[in-house]
């Protein structure tokens, strides 16, 4: 359980909340880069941390993200032209830049200073790998930018999507610290999936259901390593790396890619899922690109068009009693993404912690909870820069390895849990 | 494939007006927890947190492990002494008990922390380990056979939160 005012302060994140101002610490994903895809192009409505903004490409290629809403009136800018260098309002043509600075009332007269002095509220938007990022803090203290693996390889070896998820954002994050969920819920997938299927660590994952845990605290996070009993005297491990405050990664299986997420809060009840797969030493074959864009592995099939997944909660998640039944999913549901989005959604909202009956065996989710209430509140009683901010804290990596009973993860394998330019991924 | 059985019946379902008709009465405490400091530095952190008032929280440090075959159904016996100086034998202590989280700071302590470990196992009791201060290969190495969930490295807030989330 958790007391009630730490579950508000935990998933809490509008401007002037503790934990609002904690993700306003970090560069996050805002768009995927393909949102924006040439210069003046539509605009796109974005709203991230409770804050209703717009993102644009101006005429050469210069991105922005700013106010949603007209200085003057308080028209939606959504309805704007994007045309020479400036998204002008549609309503009485006032136009802005990509800082948000106002550069044209054309009621006013030719030499006019009027509209030096109107500027909407902007941060930067930065393209990164296939991610447009913004910071959403202090512009004076803005950290350098993110260094995450899979934005930094070339574009051949990595993939991303998004989807929406209708819950808050840390009932969302924790099913990706939760690794024992793996067993039961996607099993199915394990043996069906083709960015699953396979791999000779699958057979150790079917075959012990009661993993043991270490969570080992990091600079930039925790590692959460769980063991499973592999063949005589060797334990099979799976490492999932948490970095402050929303970024989690998969282990991977055989020769498939490593994967991931970040969890964007978009308000307190619904969040961003990004998720990437990347080959940090391999261009992504044809196959497992397409098997991604179709949903597959932790990717979801979503409504072309939109980012809204096709198995949603107003269709029940398509849930199928008859697969369930032959086995072919455990939950019903189709799509390892959508299998954790089903349940989670289904805990409402906001989950109400006080209600929860957790085990020993949730030891990285309550540490993870610690640390991000501790980092909230020592940034707001002393200012102090939280972990995970730090670029070289982004250089981690997931991993699966065979290790002898004897021996720990975290002192036997740590460059492996270190992402490595040129070197392939610790995988079973 | 059989459709939906009420179409949209998520939307409602899972919707926040939906929470407050959830079925509101008080979850049952834990059985029992117990906390066992297996050396004087995790002793100190122990002392600290258990100043805290908890409902079903106890507290000890195990002292030696004796070999008592044939009583109480196990192998071997661990004596504890509770932080008022009263002594408490392990599988006294193990009587409804839902969970067994030991704190270690060194070696010191690992034939307790086996013979607890061993203990939990049969009866089907759940084992946390907490790796304490800057010494912790060493003591890994004695808390990993033992434990089914270890914290590396842990202090006395990662105590105090695993305990709460356990409404101990």
């Amino acid at each position: 359980m958790l007391r009630q005012e730490i579950n508000e302060l935990l998933t809490q994140t509008g401007p002037e909340t503790p934990m609002g101002d904690l993700f306003r610490q970090y560069w996050i994903p805002a768009l995927l880069a393909e949102e924006l895809p040439e210069n003046d192009c539509p605009p796109v409505r974005v709203k991230i941390l409770s804050e209703r903004l717009l993102g644009f490409r101006d005429s050469e290629g210069r991105y922005g993200l700013i106010d949603e809403f007209c200085a003057h009136r308080g028209v939606s800018l959504w309805f704007g032209r994007n045309e020479e260098n400036g998204l002008r309002c549609a309503y009485h043509g006032w136009k802005y830049d990509v800082t948000g600075q106002c550069v044209e009332v054309p009621s006013e007269s030719s030499n006019s200073r009027f509209c030096s002095n109107v500027k909407l509220k902007s941060y930067p938007l930065v393209k990164i790998g296939d991610i447009l990022w913004t910071f959403m803090g202090d512009q004076d203290k803005t950290p350098p930018f993110p260094e995450y693996e899979f934005a930094l390889v070339p574009s051949t070896q990595t993939f991303t999507s998004k989807r929406l998820q209708e819950s808050n954002w840390l009932q969302a994050l924790e099913g990706g610290i939760d690794s024992s969920h793996v067993s039961w819920l996607h099993s199915s997938g394990l043996n069906n999936d083709p960015l699953f299927k396979g791999a000779e660590g699958n057979k150790y994952n079917l075959g012990d259901l009661k993993p043991h845990f270490e969570v080992v605290e990091t600079d930039g996070g925790l590692y959460i390593g769980a063991r499973r009993n592999a063949d005589d005297d060797s334990y099979y491990w799976r490492i999932t790396p948490w970095l402050m405050p929303s970024f989690t990664m998969v282990p991977p299986r055989g020769d498939h890619p490593l994967h991931g997420h970040f969890w964007i809060p978009i308000d307190d009840e619904n969040c961003w899922v990004y998720t990437f797969d990347y080959q940090p030493v391999r261009d992504l074959t044809a196959a497992e690109r397409q098997a991604m864009k179709d949903g597959f592995g932790v990717h979801s099939e979503n409504i072309p068009g939109t980012y809204i997944p096709v198995r949603n909660k107003s269709n029940d998640y398509l849930m199928d009693r008859d697969a369930q039944k032959r086995g072919e999913t455990f939950s019903g549901v189709g799509g390892i993404a959508i299998q954790d989005a089903s349940l989670q959604e289904s805990m409402g909202p906001i989950v109400d912690r006080t209600k929860e009956r957790l085990a020993t065996t949730d030891a990285g989710i309550i540490k993870a909870r610690a640390k991000l209430r501790k980092a909230a509140i020592a940034l707001r009683e002393e200012g102090k820069i939280p972990e995970g901010v730090d670029p070289a804290h982004h250089r981690v990596r997931s991993a699966s390895v065979v290790l002898p009973r004897d021996q720990a993860f975290i002192e036997s394998v740590p460059e492996k849990l270190k992402a490595r330019p040129g070197v392939r991924q610790a995988s079973v | 494939m059989t459709g939906p059985i009420f179409p949209g019946s998520s939307v409602k379902a899972a919707s926040a007006a939906e929470l407050r008709f959830r079925l509101d009465y008080p979850l049952a405490p834990s059985r029992g927890v117990r906390v066992v400091a297996l050396d004087s530095g995790a002793e100190l952190m122990v002392r600290k947190v258990a100043e805290t008032p908890w409902t079903k929280a106890k507290f000890f440090v195990a002292e030696t492990a004796i070999s008592t075959q044939g009583m109480h159904g196990g192998p071997v016996e661990v004596v504890f002494r509770s932080l008022d100086g009263a002594v408490a034998l392990l599988n006294d202590e193990l009587e409804d008990v839902d969970s067994i989280i030991m704190v270690a700071s060194s070696d010191y302590g690992s034939e307790a922390a086996a013979t607890i470990g061993a203990a939990c196992a049969v009866r089907g009791i759940m084992t946390a380990g907490l790796v304490h201060g800057d010494n912790t290969e060493l003591t890994v190495s004695v808390l990993r056979p033992c434990a089914q969930v270890l914290l590396v490295p842990a202090d006395g807030s990662d105590l105090e939160a695993l305990l709460i989330a356990l409404r101990a």
